[in-house]
């Protein structure tokens, strides 16, 4: 068992603690240990970063430290935006001695640690899709998934900029589709996978982002999925919660389930709705589970 | 070497589109463009695309492949070619088409011209006859905005102007910032509320797509984000966008997690919130609006508090925080981790093609 520090981020702990419940409950089974981390923040998911972006830096310096501080050499996390944002601040730290000594200075002023050992900051996916996570992954799904047609949707952020990301290809990633064949899906390939969920917009400007959301949902559906898999929180909320109003734009009802990445994983591997949560989910789930009861 | 290409033809008057291939003999260092050439001088006359410098500074021959947006001069043929892969060439993306791999500009530079992309007067006059002498570190604010060549390639992928065509975009938003971030230039405050507009900054979706594909090292989306940052630090932060970022912050700084519950009034306004009712309600019976009270506080949450103030008074916030990571993040644009060697650099996952180099034909 491998030790790793958890981030779980905002919607984890919170709108989607289905999320937290899934990874939580999948973790051993992959072979990690999560150590939570509780003194840590938001990550500021790329907001605080336009607003007040020293700040930014800091916050995540201080979740960086509290990381280095369990003694482990990765921060684990479950969402592309915490992702990106950890990760940027940490190559600005780990590029540059000045500024990682005025920001230490600033943390230890305020009573946190100065972020000395480093950490790597890796996505849950990053650990599954390769190497002992994905040994592991292939013995644990046990239950499989049936052939279930699994639409992949990467998101942004854990793909670009790949100088940061740097996992796999942003325009030919492989990552999902190799679990979902791991987990005895059938993965379904569409162009809009790597694009937009409108996501960071949906507020501010709902009818643009509503008109990048329609595309992996669209186009899953006419490539015949079952569900969408994501490792974003964030494309989940989006995808799943605001897939209705699709039905005002567009007349078309498309009720198609939006799965987290642990959860896709989860069901493979025989985890119960106890763990998984799916009755959290504004587009039911159930004719998937049905299909693999059937 | 034997290059095969598929390109897409298109003519504009009669609508009709038609994908080509070719198979050419190119040399070994060819670009895109070299192959390009080889088609039009040698297999097929009609074919048109836009070149002028070959050397990737007029920002002319910018152009899909497989469906990316690159330079065609940048875009060495090598490792496909030797790979057997037969690459599909088309007209770079949200632009209108006018013949195969041409598109119409007109709309790109609408758009460059509406952030009046020159230096505009009203800055402090030096005393009589002294010059305005600017410092390095001054100008290394817009280092890479200044790195534009307008090629259209980060216009090509952005997401969100294909949602919405009247985006201002990354290409003009960089450039924008260009200015914004000059000393010598007098406008900053005006040009800043323009850029908020609807149209302008807070309507980047942040895919990155236009930071991915800009063949120069601009990152547009970086620019977008300091010109965001420049707008709040002086007080510019009416648009919702902008509410939305900052009720991230006061989140931060009061109970370290997001008050997702409050979001939606805090950016959009209690009219707006109430309007969404039903929504709402559809997504509280899923437990997807968090109850505010009790708030969920975060442990030692009053040490991100008195980070906040301390950072503050530092002042360091506007595009000066973020320029202060640039120096850091090119070094991994430049693949300097410190111990990887140039081989392992270029064979990392997802790294560009390894340049040509000539004495590695053995290898091969």
């Amino acid at each position: 068992m491998r030790k790793v520090a958890y981030y779980k981020g905002c919607l984890a702990s919170l709108s989607a603690k289905e999320l937290d419940s899934a990874t939580q409950a999948l973790a051993p089974k992959v072979g990690l240990e999560l150590i939570e981390l509780e003194s840590v923040t938001c990550c500021g998911a790329g907001d605080i970063h336009e607003a007040e972006p020293d700040y930014y830096l800091h916050l995540n310096a201080r979740i960086l430290s509290y990381a280095a501080a369990e003694g482990v050499d990765t921060l684990l996390t479950v969402c592309n935006v915490c992702t990106l944002n950890l990760r940027q601040a940490n190559f600005m730290l780990l590029g540059d001695t000045e500024l990682r000594a005025r920001v230490n200075e600033n943390l230890v002023a305020v009573g946190v640690p100065a972020y000395e050992q480093d950490v790597d900051v890796r996505h849950l996916l990053w650990e599954i899709a390769e190497g002992e996570g994905y040994e592991l992954l292939k013995g644990a799904a046990h239950k499989g998934l049936k052939g279930l047609k699994i639409a992949p949707f990467y998101g942004c952020q854990i793909l670009r900029p790949s100088k940061i990301q740097g996992f796999e290809d942003p325009d030919r990633p492989w990552s999902l589709e190799r679990i979902i064949q791991a987990c005895g899906g059938e993965p379904v390939d569409y162009p809009a996978k790597i694009k937009c969920c409108g996501f960071p917009i949906i507020q501010a400007r709902e009818e643009t982002a509503l008109s990048e959301l329609i595309q992996p949902i669209e186009q899953a559906y006419e490539a015949g999925a079952d569900a969408i898999v994501t490792p974003c929180p964030l494309c989940h909320l989006s995808l799943d919660a605001w897939q209705s109003k699709l039905k005002k734009s567009t007349g078309r009802d498309f009720n198609m389930p939006i799965l987290h990445l642990s959860q896709l994983v989860g069901v493979a591997a025989g985890l119960t709705e106890s763990e998984l949560k799916f009755k959290r989910h504004v587009v039911s789930v159930k004719p998937v589970l049905e299909k693999l009861e059937a | 070497m034997q290059v095969g290409l598929k390109i897409w033809r298109f003519n504009s008057r009669t609508g009709e589109r038609e994908l080509q291939e070719y198979e050419i003999a190119a040399p070994e260092e060819a670009t895109l463009l070299d192959c390009l050439d080889i088609v039009k001088d040698q297999h097929d006359g009609t074919l048109a695309y836009r070149k002028s410098c070959r050397m990737m500074i007029c920002g002319s021959c910018g152009m899909r492949m497989d469906g990316a947006a690159v330079l065609a001069c940048k875009m060495r043929m090598y490792d496909i070619a030797q790979s057997g892969h037969v690459p599909v060439i088309s007209a770079m993306g949200n632009l209108p088409i006018v013949k195969d791999l041409v598109v119409d500009m007109d709309p790109f530079w609408q758009k460059f011209n509406s952030v009046n992309p020159y230096l505009q007067p009203g800055y402090e006059e030096p005393p009589d006859g002294k010059e305005h002498v600017i410092s390095q570190q001054r100008m290394n604010v817009v280092h890479k905005e200044a790195l534009c060549i307008n090629c259209g390639c980060c216009v090509s992928e952005c997401n969100a102007m294909e949602a919405d065509p009247m985006f201002t975009g990354p290409q003009a938003l960089a450039k924008a910032m260009r200015f914004v971030g000059d000393p010598r230039d007098g406008q900053k405050l005006a040009r800043l509320e323009k850029l908020n507009g609807e149209h302008g900054i807070w309507e980047c979706t942040r895919c990155y797509f236009c930071n991915e594909r800009c063949p120069k090292g601009v990152d547009p989306r970086d620019a977008i984000a300091k010109l965001g940052a420049e707008s709040m630090k002086e007080g510019i932060d009416r648009d919702m966008g902008a509410k939305h970022a900052k009720w991230f912050v006061t989140s931060a700084r009061t109970t370290g997690w997001l008050r997702e519950t409050e979001l939606v009034p805090k950016t959009q306004g209690i009219v707006s919130a109430i309007k969404q009712t039903r929504f709402a309600l559809d997504l509280a019976r899923k437990g997807k609006v968090p109850p505010p009270f009790p708030p969920h506080v975060a442990k030692d949450v009053r040490e991100a508090r008195r980070l906040h103030d301390l950072v503050r008074d530092q002042g360091r916030n506007g595009f000066a925080g973020i320029v202060q990571g640039e120096h850091a993040l090119a070094r991994l644009a430049h693949g300097h981790s410190g111990t990887e060697t140039l081989e392992e650099i270029y064979d990392r996952p997802g790294a560009y093609h390894r340049p040509f180099i000539a004495d590695e034909e053995a290898d091969v």
